[in-house]
């Protein structure tokens, strides 16, 4: 009896062993943790999944899959798509309207499906907490665990038809075979495997990095370069009731993401059932009744980059948006009640205005992110 | 057979030792401490947003999308005219309907024991803590007053939307207050802003006065009485009310005056949740 239980907790004893042997070699590699500089102003708070921490590593491999063609799972050119088939650095990361495949902003998907919405540019989102898409289906709060953050986004484009129309066996089993890969999954992950999870993972840290904090108006937060006097009239209207009013969806000096990455209903249609239904509004996420029509308030930073305008694209200048929000808002019983000015058809603009107004918002261009060598394709142009 | 049951004992002792002492003895406290939880109504019942079933003194229908606002300085005083001011960890505290987080205040201050006669607390911030670029973080970020109009926060947002019945529609109001300024002109311009006036004021609570005894938890429940910024001691008909309130210190003026009076009420109730005074013997 004795010689059972001595044996029985010998058995034990070993397991025990073992088991903590295995975790030791788990988490015995460590890829180099990234260090995020967040620039003066901007928000602290920074949207990274406890089980995505950013490696240098990691977004070494991301770079490397986001400008990779084989990301689709294909290897004939005019089958091959990465992210940033669409999303070009030139545009902020948006397909803008000048794009040389995508004519005028519409972008379609391998299966030559086009896609629903238009873009939006991946910028400054690892300070987004409140939902990507234009209206939020990919947040925390969507009870699917596949759909709540950037990663689960950059799976989406791998598999849907609007985009790579992709099928995540044959992208990883082509991502594998492809010299040099598993060396950089084992410097990013610890291991050679190649996973669409992984690959998700190393996209979404490379993304996370694409931080826009020099544009004019940020040189003139910072006290190093003043602005012109229309740009300053511009900033004024913008900032204000009496004026364009844009700063309580789109930021301002107090807050230098330039969106608030709400959903609001600003007055573009009147209707929102039946033909004018549109299964992709912040309704059909939220079931609420006053989302009908409501979409994410883009940031507008680069803003002259990435027309067109809206979630539809209906606009093709800046001049056409402004001209929108100064004279043509059309009422809803759904209009968001911070759109006020609908009493009077809008903000009512001069000439003089909105050349002001357009003239503060091309001071949020900025051209050191559309050029930052560590954001473009690591193989070259 | 001694050493295996030499075993068997250490194993049982360190079960033992693992398994307990999850739940600490509570520490002996000399103070009392308070959660605050802050509720929305109109008249007398919880706010119902997005529905247009309330009615102001001037007889506007109106719903309610919004109720966003700040208070600061929250003083407990005492009939010795002593007071108490909390401010350890969090001077001022955001409210946000939408944000259940924002809606229970659990206070850090150690809260001395003692009779007090009233509760007050600063709607808004006061003008030497209303800093520009203090908060960086949403949901305050969002809260920020353009600096061309004086800077520093929003003290209230409550938009919604009133009934125009003749055209029948639902029209977007906002009712922001915030820093007011002062216009040398007719026109409203920016340019011709001489100064700025800060609308942030004390509100008293009525019936706010309490006992605070060593180990005391006290639940205050705060309620903003919506109906009342339309009401005393100006009724506001939203019908003419000015669309551009932050640009207009007069309308902000009616507005904090009626926020002084009635909009906002408290309950007060007692619990212990600590050992006061009690010896414990280990």
């Amino acid at each position: 009896m004795n010689r059972l239980l001595s044996i029985f907790l010998f058995i034990v004893s070993c397991q025990l062993f073992l088991v903590s042997c295995q975790r030791e070699e788990e988490v015995d590699y460590q890829p180099t943790p990234y260090f995020f500089d967040i620039p003066m102003f901007y928000p602290t708070k920074l949207n990274i999944p406890d089980d995505n921490p950013m490696t240098v590593e990691g977004i070494e491999l991301g770079r490397y899959l986001f400008y990779d063609g084989r990301m689709s799972g294909r290897t004939d050119p005019d089958s091959m798509m990465s992210c940033a088939t669409c999303h070009l650095q030139s545009n902020s990361f948006e397909c803008g309207i000048d794009h040389p495949k995508y004519t005028g902003g519409t972008t379609f998907g391998l299966s030559g499906k086009q896609t629903p919405h238009y873009m939006l540019p991946l910028i400054n989102l690892v300070w987004n907490d409140n939902g990507y898409l234009w209206n939020g289906l990919i947040s925390k709060e969507n009870p699917s665990p596949l759909q709540q953050n950037l990663e689960a986004l950059v799976w989406m484009g791998i598999v849907a038809p609007h985009e790579m129309a992709g099928d995540t066996n044959r992208t990883k089993a082509l991502i594998r075979s492809v010299k040099g890969y598993p060396e950089l999954f084992a410097k990013a992950f610890g291991s050679e495997d190649v996973t669409v999870d992984r690959m998700s993972k190393a996209i979404a840290q490379f993304i996370r990095t694409f931080v826009s904090k020099d544009c004019k108006f940020d040189r003139y937060m910072r006290g190093e370069e003043q602005l012109t006097e229309s740009e300053l009239s511009g900033y004024i209207l913008f900032t204000t009731e009496e004026g364009a009013d844009c700063f309580h969806c789109h930021g301002g000096f107090g807050n230098p993401l330039w969106t608030t990455n709400l959903y609001y209903n600003n007055g573009k249609d009147s209707l929102f059932t039946g033909e004018f239904e549109d299964p992709r509004d912040r309704y059909h996420i939220t079931g609420n009744l006053s989302d009908l029509g409501a979409y994410k308030a883009p940031t507008l930073r680069n803003i002259a980059l990435t027309a067109p305008y809206m979630h539809d694209g209906r606009y093709k200048t800046l001049d056409e948006v402004i001209d929108f929000y100064s004279h043509y808002l059309v009422w809803s019983p759904n209009i968001d009640p911070l759109m006020h000015h609908i009493a009077r058809g809008g903000v009512q603009l001069t000439p003089k205005e909105k050349a002001d107004l357009k003239s503060f918002l091309m001071t949020l261009t900025d051209t050191v992110f559309i050029h930052n060598p560590a954001f473009s394709d690591p193989n070259g142009p | 057979m001694r050493n295996l049951f030499i075993v068997m004992v250490w194993v049982v002792v360190s079960m033992m030792w693992a398994c307990g002492g999850d739940e600490p003895e509570p520490e002996p406290t000399d103070h009392g401490k308070i959660i605050v939880t802050f509720h929305h109504q109109v008249a007398g019942e919880l706010l119902v947003i997005d529905t247009m079933i309330y009615t102001n003194a001037a007889g506007n229908h109106y719903l309610i999308t919004e109720v966003q606002y700040f208070i600061s300085d929250v003083i407990f005083h005492q009939s010795d005219g002593s007071h108490f001011l909390i401010d350890d960890w969090e001077d001022m505290h955001y409210v946000d309907h939408d944000l259940p987080s924002t809606m229970t205040w659990e206070v850090f201050d150690k809260i001395p024991p003692g009779s007090y006669d009233s509760i007050s607390f600063m709607f808004g911030i006061s003008p030497e803590k209303n800093i520009s670029l203090m908060f960086v973080n949403p949901p305050e970020r969002d809260m920020f007053w353009p600096d061309v109009l004086g800077g520093g926060y929003h003290y209230l947002k409550l938009n919604g939307k009133w009934l125009n019945d003749g055209m029948a529609q639902n029209v977007p109001f906002e009712f922001h207050l915030g820093i007011g300024q002062i216009y040398s002109g007719d026109t409203i311009n920016v340019n011709d802003i001489t100064g700025f006036v800060h609308n942030n004021f004390r509100v008293t609570l009525p019936g706010s006065s309490f006992q605070m005894a060593a180990g005391d938890t006290l639940h205050a429940a705060v309620s903003m009485n919506i109906e009342h910024w339309f009401t005393d001691p100006h009724p506001i008909d939203l019908s003419t009310f000015p669309f551009n309130i932050m640009q207009c210190q007069e309308c902000m003026r009616i507005g904090c005056e009626n926020g002084k009076e009635g909009v906002f009420t408290i309950l007060i109730s007692k619990s212990k949740t600590q050992k006061s005074n009690v010896k414990i013997n280990f």
